[in-house]
C-alpha cells in the first residue's frame, strides 16, 4: 500500500525544448572526479618510475638484488597510497566537490589492506633480498638491518598502521566506541612521520639533491599540510567567523526520540552550505565537547541560522536532547555532495526511510525543479507519522512536488511487501526516471536495495545519489 | 572506475614508467671507475683546447669559450690527479720506503671511498679505511661487513689484487682501487 499525500503530477508543463544545466554540470564534475582517480593511479606508476628513473630496472640481475628492487618497489607503492589515502580524507574541496565525502571515504578505507600487504611484503622481501646478497640466513640479516638508521622508527610506523588498519576492520570496528576508533586513527599520522627518515636514510634513492628527493619531500609534506588545512584550520577558522550557538532544542514527533537543533550564527552565507549537505557538529559541552558527529542540515541554512534533526542512535546523539540553548558549536564542513553539486538530469525524485528524511527535507527546500516534476517517495511506520512528514508535506505543496508514503512494516525489498504484492515499484511512482536524478537516503542496507532497483531500472550511475551516514 | 578514467590512468601512468625507465637508461649507475673516466675525459679535451689555442694564435680574449672551459678545466682535473697519485704523508716517497700513504678518494654512487696504507720492513702492515660509502644507510652497513673483510684478504695477499666481496661490489672495488694508487705512491 501507498499513500499519495500530495499530488503535484498535474502541474507538470510540456517538456523544455532546451536540456537543463544539469547534464552540463554533471559532465564537468564526472571530468574532474576522473582526472583525480587518473592522477591517484599515475601517482603509483610515478613512484614506481622514480625508482627506474635511478638505473632500478637494471637491479634485477640476481636473486638478492631482484628481491631487495621488488621490496624497495612495494616499499614506495605503499608510501604512497598512504599519502593518497591520507589526501581522500584530508576535506580537500577539489576532492569533496568533484566525487564526494562517502566515495572518496570508500575508497580511503578499501585501501588500508592491501597497504599493510604491501608494507609486509616490503619488509619480508627487503629482508631476505639482503640475507640472500650478504650470504647469512634471515635471522642474522634481521639482527644486522635492525642497526640501520631509523629502522626502529620505521618499524614503529608500521606497528601504528597495522593498528589502524586493524581497527577499521568491520568486525573489530562494531566492537569500539567511535571516539576510540578516531583516536587510534589519528595515529595513522604517527605512522607516515615516523616511516618517513628511513625512507632518506637507509635507500639511496633519495638521496639528497637529486630530483627524486625534492618530488618525495615535496609529496609527504604537501599531504600533511592540507590535512592541517582542511582538517584543522579550515574548520577552526569557520568556527570562529560564524560563532554557532545553540537557539533552541525541540522534540520532534509525538515519542520524543528524534530533536531538532537549530543555531543562530555570523556571516552564514559565506559558510556555503547548502541543502542536503551535512556538517561535523561539536557541542562545546561538559561531557560533550570532546564528540564530533556529523549530521545532514534538515533544513536549507536561512536567516542566520541552521537546523539539524538527530535520532536517538548512538550515545553521543542521545545526549543531544539534553544540550541547553547558549551552548556554543564547532563546526567541520559543509561537506557532502547529496545537493545540487551532483544533479546531473533536469527532473528529481527522493527516496527516504527512518531519519533519513533529513537531508531530502533541506535539499528539497533548495533544489532546481519545474512544479510536477519532482517525487518524494518516504518508507513510513505509519501512513502519516513519520520524522519531519507534516513539514515534507508543507514544502511539497508549496514547490509542487509529489509526495508519497509507504507505510508498514520492513520487507524483503526496500518497500513493503504488500506494496510489492501490488505491483509498486520505483518505476511507478517516479515519472520519468531516464530523465530523473534519484536521491537515495536510509538504513544502509535498505538504500543499496533501492539502488539496486535503480540501476536494473536503467539509471545510470551519475543519476543516482547516496550518502552513508553510518560509521 | 569509469573507462574514461581507465584509459587517463593507463596513460598518466605508462608515461610515467616508460619515462623513468628512459632516464634509468640515461643515467647508468656510475661505476667505480669513474673517477679513471673523468681523468681521461679531462686530459683528451686539454687536446682540442691546446689545438684551438694554437690557431687562434695564443689570444686568450678572442678566444671562444668552448676553448676557454677546456683550458680552464684541463689544469683543474691534472692537479686533481696528482693531489690523487701522491697525497703520501711521507715527503720523500721513494721506492718502496716504510711509512703510511693514503690512497685517491674513488667516488662510487654510494659515496666515497679512502684507504691508508702503512708498509713497514717492505710489506704491507695495516689498511685502514678513512672513508667508505655513506650516502645511505644500507650503503654504510654493507661497507661496514665488507671491509674487514678486505683488509685481511689484502694482508694476505701482499697486495691489490684480491677477489670482490659479494654484495658488495661497488666498496670492493672502489677500495681496492684506492689502495692501489696508495701502493703506487708508496712505490709498493
Amino acid at each position: 500500500m501507498a499513500f499519495l499525500l500530495h499530488d503535484a503530477r498535474h502541474l507538470e508543463r510540456p517538456a523544455r525544448s532546451m536540456a537543463g544545466p544539469e547534464r552540463e554540470r554533471a559532465r564537468r564534475r564526472l571530468w574532474r572526479s576522473d582526472l583525480l582517480a587518473a592522477g591517484a593511479v599515475a601517482s603509483v606508476a610515478v613512484a614506481v618510475g622514480l625508482f627506474l628513473a635511478e638505473g632500478g630496472a637494471n637491479r634485477f640481475g640476481d636473486v638478492g638484488s631482484a628481491l631487495t628492487s621488488l621490496g624497495i618497489v612495494a616499499g614506495l607503492v605503499a608510501t604512497d597510497l598512504v599519502l593518497v589515502m591520507l589526501l581522500l580524507a584530508a576535506r580537500v574541496p577539489l576532492i569533496e566537490r568533484a566525487v564526494g565525502h562517502d566515495a572518496a571515504m570508500a575508497l580511503h578505507g578499501r585501501l588500508g589492506k592491501p597497504v599493510v600487504y604491501l608494507l609486509v611484503a616490503h619488509g619480508v622481501l627487503l629482508l631476505t633480498g639482503y640475507a640472500v646478497a650478504d650470504g647469512v640466513d634471515l635471522v642474522a640479516e634481521a639482527v644486522a638491518i635492525w642497526s640501520l638508521p631509523d629502522l626502529p622508527l620505521a618499524l614503529l610506523g608500521f606497528g601504528l598502521f597495522a593498528l589502524v588498519v586493524v581497527t577499521s576492520l568491520v568486525a573489530v570496528r562494531r566492537r569500539l566506541r567511535y571516539e576510540t576508533w578516531h583516536l587510534v586513527h589519528l595515529l595513522a599520522y604517527a605512522a607516515v612521520l615516523a616511516a618517513l627518515p628511513h625512507q632518506f636514510s637507509v635507500g639511496g634513492l633519495f638521496a639528497e639533491g637529486t630530483w627524486q628527493y625534492w618530488y618525495w619531500l615535496a609529496i609527504t609534506w604537501g599531504t600533511l599540510a592540507a590535512v592541517v588545512v582542511f582538517r584543522l584550520l579550515v574548520p577552526l577558522v569557520a568556527t570562529l567567523r560564524h560563532r554557532l550557538v545553540v537557539e533552541a532544542v525541540e522534540p520532534i514527533g509525538t515519542s520524543g526520540q528524534a530533536v531538532s537543533v537549530t543555531m543562530r550564527g555570523a556571516d552564514l552565507e559565506r559558510l556555503r552550505a547548502t541543502g542536503g549537505q551535512f556538517l561535523v557538529w561539536r557541542f562545546l559541552a561538559r561531557g560533550q565537547w570532546w564528540q564530533a558527529h556529523p549530521y545532514s542540515l534538515s533544513a536549507a541554512p536561512r536567516g542566520g541560522r541552521l537546523r539539524i534533526t538527530v535520532r536517538a542512535l548512538g550515545a553521543g546523539s542521545a545526549s543531544l536532547a539534553g544540550i541547553r540553548p547558549g551552548t556554543r558549536v564547532a563546526i567541520e564542513g559543509p561537506y557532502g555532495i547529496f545537493s545540487e553539486a551532483a544533479r546531473s538530469r533536469s527532473r528529481i525524485a527522493f527516496v527516504a526511510a527512518g531519519i533519513g528524511i533529513t537531508p531530502v527535507r533541506s535539499l528539497l527546500e533548495t533544489a532546481t525543479f519545474r512544479p510536477g516534476e519532482a517525487t518524494v517517495v518516504v518508507r513510513t511506520p505509519e501512513p502519516a507519522a513519520g520524522w519531519l512528514l507534516d513539514e515534507l508535506g508543507e514544502l511539497c505543496a508549496a514547490r509542487g512536488a509529489t509526495l508519497i508514503t509507504v507505510p508498514g512494516p520492513r520487507g524483503r525489498g526496500w518497500l513493503t511487501d504488500a506494496a510489492e504484492h501490488e505491483g509498486l515499484s520505483l518505476a511507478a511512482f517516479v515519472p520519468r526516471l531516464d530523465d530523473t536524478d534519484l536521491y537515495v537516503c536510509g538504513p544502509r542496507d535498505w538504500a543499496e536495495r533501492v539502488i539496486a532497483e535503480a540501476r536494473a531500472a536503467g539509471m545510470a550511475p551519475e543519476q543516482v545519489h547516496h550518502e552513508r551516514f553510518d560509521w | 572506475m569509469r573507462r574514461r578514467a581507465v584509459i587517463l590512468a593507463s596513460a598518466a601512468s605508462a608515461t610515467a614508467i616508460l619515462g623513468g625507465w628512459q632516464l634509468g637508461l640515461l643515467g647508468t649507475p656510475s661505476a667505480p671507475v669513474a673517477e679513471t673516466t673523468t681523468q681521461t675525459v679531462g686530459g683528451s679535451s686539454g687536446i682540442p683546447g691546446g689545438s684551438s689555442e694554437s690557431g687562434t694564435s695564443g689570444s686568450s680574449d678572442t678566444g671562444s669559450s668552448g676553448s676557454t672551459d677546456a683550458a680552464t678545466s684541463a689544469p683543474s682535473t691534472g692537479s686533481g690527479t696528482d693531489a690523487n697519485a701522491g697525497t703520501s704523508t711521507d715527503t720523500n716517497a721513494a721506492a718502496s720506503t716504510d711509512g703510511t700513504y693514503s690512497g685517491s678518494s674513488v667516488g662510487t654512487r654510494f659515496g666515497d671511498v679512502q684507504v691508508q696504507v702503512t708498509i713497514s720492513g717492505g710489506a704491507i702492515t695495516d689498511v685502514t679505511a678513512l672513508h667508505l660509502t655513506d650516502h645511505d644507510g644500507r650503503s654504510v652497513s654493507i661497507s661496514n661487513r665488507a671491509e674487514p673483510i678486505l683488509r685481511d684478504e689484502v694482508l694476505q695477499a701482499q697486495s691489490s689484487s684480491v677477489s670482490l666481496v659479494s654484495g658488495a661490489t661497488y666498496t670492493s672495488a672502489a677500495y681496492l682501487q684506492s689502495l692501489q694508487a696508495a701502493l703506487d705512491a708508496a712505490g709498493f
